[in-house]
């Protein structure tokens, strides 16, 4: 997915006279042939996150539009006030997209992970939040949305889907219709979500597009109100959307996710979903649970 | 001090009485820099408010706001007395201005936390270089108190760096950082990040405006005045009371303030 972004965000740069690229000492290889091309507009600006993004707000004032690519933390946590006033409060559009995930850099530690990035930016209204779940996928909404009117944060990851699936900025993907319960797989948790759900009387909804989201097609999915939820984040997170989608009927939710606690273990990625159990198995669990 | 700029004191006085809040020693330190930037240095005008050749003004210190809008008032942008309105519910006027309620122009950009406002004026200073945009300026009015912030230096570093000559940092200097953790003299620290410094009287619109139409000539590098103020300047009470910091006169108070206001002499005025 990596590929995909430097290509579509260095063939923007290319093309697009108002467009510019910051990024914060990552991906400086990879882009280098654009960062010696158009130095005036790609650079490397260095560690100085919080800086960087007043600065390209000031740029999206003035008629550049911004995008920032860097890890996680350092722009959704280090950066959140300057996401929240330079650019939600005051209305002016910016991209931010960020690599590690959860914990894609696992052996790094708990400063370089962010499973709480959306649960952040959901706090701020006006944000768009995109999360794609294979390389084609990032391409398309990046092409839909880096233009737009809002600051945008996207989550890239470096372990995607097998399965690639026609998206559209805003909308939910109906994989499946069934009726027993309605399962909602959030990016990257697609192949586990298929590997169990797949043969089960189970509507299948994919998200990439998380804020906004998607109240309709889930709501044409209540399936007794019965929702098992799969997120590569902290557990639970769109709870708060799965409520509004369904105000004012009965709803059981169950969650599969990351776990909500610190996390110390380093290990690898997948040694990590292991110990949160974002694996098929417990999916499979969970959904039996639910149905039973 | 010149009648005008003592009408907008007494202005805000009235307008944090009525709206029950403000911050009037900062307004008051900041007012002579904020009037000069608007007669005689800018290329502003309430009819090129939305010019895209327009010179900008970035509030960082935030709590000027009211002095803003008393200066943008007195040159014709806020009619029938709107402001008047200062933070009653549903006002576009508050503490801290937002952007987004001016869609006409004047305010470029909403303020309230510190930090903020400068790194965003040099990245529109950058974003002006880059499309050649023809001559815009960008004035920032920042306080001596907000430099603690790192954010500050960050964008010193860039602005120095990227050697931008279209952007001038205004440093309302009323000692605030004398009480924080003391960073001057602020004059050798942004010297070593490439700005050409100038130092001003910050109560005196003449030397503020000669100093400030010098900045523009200055090429291949970003411009700071550290203009020395007196928080709550105008007005004795408000000079020597730090409990003006933030409250707003009771009708008392605002007759006394106002009358203050009216008999106050600078030794050189």
């Amino acid at each position: 997915m990596r590929k995909a972004m430097i290509k579509a965000v260095s063939d923007m740069i290319k093309n697009e006279s108002d467009t510019s690229l910051f990024l914060v000492d990552i991906g400086v290889w990879a882009f280098r042939d654009i960062l010696n091309d158009y130095p005036d507009r790609a650079m490397n600006i260095g560690i100085f996150e919080d800086g960087m993004v007043s600065l390209a707000a000031g740029m999206s004032l003035g008629g550049i539009i911004p995008t920032i690519y860097g890890i996680s933390p350092f722009i959704v946590n280090r950066a959140m006030e300057q996401l929240k006033l330079d650019f939600a409060y005051q209305k002016l559009q910016g991209n931010f997209i960020t690599t590690g995930a959860s914990y894609d850099f696992a052996t790094l530690g708990y400063s370089h992970y962010c499973p709480e990035d959306i649960g952040t930016i959901s706090m701020i209204p006006g944000f768009e939040f995109i999360t794609p779940g294979t390389a084609p996928e990032f391409t398309k909404l990046f092409e839909q949305t880096r233009r737009d009117a809002h600051p945008t944060y996207y989550r890239l990851s470096d372990h995607v889907n097998k399965t690639n699936v026609e998206v559209s900025f805003g909308k939910a993907t109906v994989i499946k219709a069934g009726s027993k319960a309605t399962v909602i797989a959030v990016s990257t948790t697609l192949d586990i979500v298929l590997e169990t759900c797949e043969n089960e009387d189970v509507s299948i909804l994919y998200y990439t597009t998380l804020l906004p989201f998607d109240h309709e097609t889930l709501k044409n999915h209540y399936n007794g109100g019965k929702i098992l939820l799969c997120e590569p984040h902290y557990e639970g997170t769109l709870t708060y959307e799965i409520y509004k989608t369904f105000e004012n009927k009965p709803i059981q939710i169950s969650c599969v996710g990351v776990n909500r606690e610190i996390l110390r273990k380093y290990g690898s990625k997948q040694e990590n979903d292991m110990y949160n159990q974002l694996t098929a198995k417990y999916i499979y669990q969970s959904l039996e649970k639910l149905l039973n | 001090m010149n009648n005008i700029i003592k009408s907008i004191r007494t202005r805000l006085l009235e307008i944090s009485h009525l709206g029950q809040d403000g911050n009037l020693q900062s307004c008051f330190s900041s007012i002579e820099i904020l009037y000069t930037l608007y007669n005689g240095v800018m290329n502003w005008s309430v009819e090129n408010a939305k010019s895209p050749n327009r010179d900008y003004f970035i509030l960082s210190k935030g709590q000027s706001s009211l002095a803003l809008s008393a200066v943008l008032e007195e040159k014709g942008l806020f009619l029938n007395e709107e402001l008047n309105t200062f933070c009653k519910f549903g006002s576009r006027f508050s503490m801290q201005l937002d952007r987004t309620k001016f869609p006409d122009g004047g305010i470029e950009n909403s303020a309230g936390s510190l930090g903020h406002g400068f790194p965003m004026a040099v990245g529109l200073a950058y974003a002006c270089k880059i499309k050649k945009n023809g001559g815009n300026h960008i004035y920032v009015l920042a306080g001596d108190g907000e430099m603690n912030e790192g954010s500050m230096w960050e964008a010193c570093a860039f602005a120095g760096g990227r050697m931008l000559e279209n952007i001038t940092l205004i440093i309302d200097d009323n000692d605030s950082i004398g009480k924080m953790l003391d960073l001057s003299p602020l004059k050798d620290k942004l010297s070593a990040f490439g700005f050409a410094v100038f130092e001003a009287d910050g109560h005196n619109v003449d030397d503020l405006k000669s100093t400030l139409n010098k900045c523009r000539g200055i090429s291949g590098k970003p411009q700071a005045v550290i203009a020395h103020t007196i928080r709550g300047y105008g007005s004795q009470t408000l000079m020597t009371d730090n409990s003006w910091f933030h409250r707003s006169p009771d009708s008392d108070e605002l007759e006394m303030l106002k009358k203050e206001v009216e008999t106050f002499e600078k030794s050189d005025d």
